[in-house]
């Protein structure tokens, strides 16, 4: 592999309770993940797929174990650590896009920024610069209701992307939309994956949307069945989504990329 | 802290429009029964107040409490009015003189009066307690800011009488130029309106004290006598001769004191109205409550999200909270200019003292703009507690997977 790991969990177990009924969910999970990795997590219902996504991002505490994310062990840290620490550094990215219906576009992707320090101008500048990444250039003022799905999905991941995070979590991220919505939004997530670095958990039950990942791991009953890591990641889609009328991200990426540099 | 911003709250209550609206208006009636009720209580308590002129003495018959239960001879009076230290009238203006005032330059602020309270029909059929007032000439004189605002001031001995304008609209027969019929034998026609600050005078009628005497059978005495002193020792001479010379033996009065002694009626008031904006605003509250209720529970996911995007939950708390009193703050500025616009009424009201009828203004001053602003912030921080702490409490896995 090469790199530095970004997400280190050590025997990680977690169970929950209902009444006096102890449910586990994951056992004794061992995992390393390496930073820039775009990992797909597999496995049928119930499997725990989305508990891991909900610990790795800081959501949820484990019964036991460790969760090291870039050196910082998040079992130590209290309930507004946490917070903090999931503003600062996780994008998330919701299967039913979880955008605030009253707000509009950019009002949307600036909401993380409001827990930074940035002046309003900044927040703006950059609210406008990630929704320019994912090709809603123009659509700022829209309010979730006049977009569709797709558009609303990538409105969720210019709100993921704002703060620029080095971890982006996204729980069945094409879950809800049709299949050229879902392979649009499949494309941008690997450019964010492979241009901006980003190391991206994304839980799916579709095997299309795995294929993209640089990494699957299947899991069933809580424990890690199969771990596969792609030698060659499949060739950017640029042609494919400028073909279908869409803006070309590659070279919106790198202007945008400027951008932020001078910010 | 980091909040969410404000556009978030104010574009949840547009765009719930209606929700917003019925809740408004609830609170917006609420505050504004409320303030009426206290606006009630302040003009009640203001008249009172600028009836009382600590200069001018209420002289009552010896075991009396009131005007009503008392009565001396008409002989006393006279001499009453012949001591030394009563202020004399003042010359009689051009305008005064038009309305026919009579003249008392020169001569004591002295009034003996007769006080008498038949029981008389309102115009809505119901029957109450009403005071007229036989007065004398320097009657007008001694009330505050005594005018003639349409006919003229009464004739003594000719079975006329002047009256207050809400009075006129309150009683049957009480309309400048008809006749307003007390018993067979007691009949006065309404010859003007006059207006008195405010005070006692407007919720009574006025007529000569000869008429009221002839008309009961009270020739010879009056009921109480009010004299204004000439200066602040010159009234304490006079209570003092009042009260103590074999010649009198008398109740004087401070009229301040003795219409602050009256305020039973304001107290009654201000305790039912307490009740009733206590009881109002828990009902209120519950109104806002459930609103807010609603709005968390429709809202699960939002909250889900806004927490894990790492807003903290005091945060949401402050939002949903701040929400909650947004609401409350529209209805109760409505309901505010609501009791305003109410506050250009005069109510006919009962006395818990003499069980007459008083005219009152409403008078929506600081204290009932306080109580509107209490219950106000009441209603939002209590209504909107209870939601907020729910929607803090919600945890954010199952918050984000809520439909």
């Amino acid at each position: 592999m090469g790199r530095p790991p970004a997400i280190i969990l050590r025997q990680v177990s977690k169970e929950y309770r209902r009444d006096q009924i102890r449910i586990p969910v994951l056992s004794r999970l061992d995992l390393t993940v390496a930073e820039g990795e775009f990992l797909a997590l597999m496995g049928p219902s119930g499997s725990g797929k989305t508990t891991l996504l909900n610990l790795i991002a800081g959501l949820d505490r484990p019964t036991s174990g460790e969760i090291i994310v870039h050196d910082l062990d998040l079992t130590r840290l209290s309930d507004s650590q946490i917070s903090r620490w999931r503003s600062d550094h996780v994008g998330f990215i919701f299967q039913t896009y979880n955008l605030i219906p009253v707000l509009r576009a950019d009002e949307n992707v600036e909401l993380p920024l409001l827990l930074t320090k940035l002046s309003r101008r900044e927040r703006r500048q950059r609210a406008r610069t990630a929704l320019r990444i994912v090709g809603l250039e123009g659509r700022e003022d829209h309010y979730p209701r006049q977009l569709s799905g797709g558009q609303e999905q990538r409105v969720a991941i210019a709100r993921a992307i704002v703060t620029d995070p080095y971890l982006l979590v996204a729980d069945e991220p094409t879950g809800d939309l049709d299949r050229q919505s879902a392979e649009e939004i499949l494309n941008l997530m690997e450019q964010l994956n492979r241009e901006f670095e980003k190391t991206i958990v994304m839980v799916t039950h579709d095997p299309n949307a795995a294929k993209r990942a640089t990494r699957i791991l299947h899991l069933d009953k809580g424990q890690l069945v199969d771990d596969v890591t792609r030698a060659e990641p499949s060739p950017p889609k640029v042609a494919e989504s400028a073909a279908s009328g869409d803006p070309p991200y590659v070279a919106d990426l790198d202007t945008a990329r400027r951008q932020e540099a001078r910010l | 802290m980091a909040l969410v911003p404000l556009r978030y709250n104010l574009r949840n209550l547009a765009v719930r429009w209606p929700t917003t609206l019925l809740t408004v208006l609830v609170v917006a009636i609420v505050v504004a029964c409320t303030c009426v009720l206290f606006g009630l209580v302040d003009g009640l308590e203001h008249s009172n107040a600028i009836s009382g002129d600590p200069q001018t003495l209420v002289v009552l018959g010896k075991r009396a409490d009131n005007e009503t239960s008392s009565y001396f001879d008409v002989d006393k009076a006279q001499t009453i009015a012949t001591l030394d230290g009563i202020a004399t009238g003042p010359p009689r203006t051009d305008a005064q003189a038009a309305a026919g005032w009579p003249d008392v330059e020169g001569r004591p602020l002295a009034a003996g009066e007769i006080v008498h309270i038949p029981i008389m029909t309102r115009t809505d059929g119901s029957r109450v307690n009403l005071t007229i007032r036989g007065v004398d000439a320097a009657s007008p004189y001694l009330r505050p800011d005594f005018q003639i605002v349409a006919g003229r001031y009464l004739r003594p001995g000719t079975r006329e009488c002047i009256l207050s304008p809400g009075m006129s609209r309150r009683f049957t027969g009480a309309q400048l130029g008809s006749e307003l019929v007390v018993t067979d034998k007691e009949t006065y026609r309404v010859v003007g309106l006059f207006t008195a600050g405010g005070s006692v005078a407007e919720s009574e009628v006025w007529t000569g004290r000869d008429d009221v005497a002839a008309a009961t059978n009270r020739t010879g005495s009056v009921s109480s006598m009010r004299i204004r002193a000439a200066s602040p020792d010159a009234a304490v001479a006079l209570i003092d001769t009042l009260s103590n010379d074999n010649r009198f033996v008398l109740k004087p009065i401070r009229e301040s004191k003795y219409y602050a002694d009256q305020n039973l009626t304001a107290l009654f008031l201000t305790f039912l109205g307490s009740l009733i904006a206590v009881l109002l605003t828990i009902g209120a509250l519950f109104a806002a409550a459930n609103t807010m209720f609603a709005a968390v529970k429709s809202r699960t996911r939002e909250i889900g999200t806004l927490r894990a995007l790492g807003f903290s939950r005091p945060a949401i708390l402050f939002s949903f909270l701040l929400e909650a009193i947004l609401i409350t703050t529209l209805g109760g500025l409505l309901g505010a200019l609501l009791s305003l616009i109410a506050s250009r009424w005069s109510f006919g009201i009962s006395d818990f003292n003499t069980f007459t009828e008083r005219m009152i203004q409403i008078r929506i001053g600081l204290v009932p703009l306080a109580v509107a602003i209490a219950m106000t912030l009441a209603m939002g921080i209590f209504g909107g507690l209870f939601p907020a702490i729910r929607a803090v409490r919600l945890d954010v896995i199952k918050a984000l997977r809520e439909l």
